[in-house]
């Protein structure tokens, strides 16, 4: 949706200027793990987001799912942030879709012996009612994944 | 045990790659407190473990 600032006789640009519109009030949200998430080596786990740094329209879920269900229609820029255990070989980072992979990125690490992260994103569209968006990690060599994994979101346009 | 390590037990021709995105197994846990699971097992020769092969590693 755009606002159009009309011009007239005496304006400097004689025209029609589209202005995008803002989106003042769109859902934004950032979650991160307080503690490490227990994971078994080559298993898919959900990240444990149980901390909120900022929840505009309180649609990311905290304590029980650790999941983003937005009220409102639209494409969702998401962002994460995996921390993998210093003794793991492999990492795999995926940001999930209604219960499914909707991106996923495998890392082999270079170095054993260093705390790696490991960033994802994506553009996804979310309905605004049913749809959800979670963090799964997987680490090969170690149990956990390491507190400080997180996973971030906003409305870049409404539908 | 973990589940990981019950299937490579019982099921010693697999390896780490097999568990990979681009591999035939799939292991999940969904932080709800049920653990781990096999969500999806693909693997062209060896056969999905049963519950009573994983039960029996000890």
């Amino acid at each position: 949706m755009v606002t159009s600032i009309k011009g007239n006789a005496t304006s400097t640009f004689g025209g029609n200027v589209d202005v995008p519109q803002i989106i003042t009030d769109a859902p934004a949200f950032s979650a991160t793990s307080s503690a490490n998430t227990s994971a078994s080596s080559g298993v898919l786990t959900k990240l444990v987001l149980n901390t909120e740094q900022f929840d505009t329209n309180s649609n990311f879920d905290n304590a029980t799912n650790y999941r983003f269900t937005p009220t409102v229609a639209g494409y969702y820029q998401i962002n994460a942030v995996l921390i993998s255990p210093s003794n793991a070989t492999a990492t795999v980072a995926d940001i999930y879709k209604n219960g499914s992979t909707y991106v996923s990125t495998v890392f082999y690490h270079p170095t054993v012996g260093v705390t790696q992260r490991f960033p994802i994103s994506a553009l996804i569209y979310l309905n605004g009612s049913t749809d959800y968006v979670e963090l799964y990690g997987l680490q090969n060599g170690g149990t956990v994944l390491v507190a400080g994994s997180m996973m971030n979101g906003v409305l870049v346009k409404a539908v | 045990m973990a589940l990981y390590d019950k299937i490579l037990a019982v099921r010693p021709n697999l390896t780490q790659e097999d568990f990979m995105p681009e591999g035939t197994i799939m292991l999940q846990n969904d932080s709800d407190g049920k653990g781990d699971y096999i969500r999806e097992w693909n693997h062209p020769t060896e056969t999905k473990p049963t519950q009573e092969e994983l039960d029996g590693v000890a």
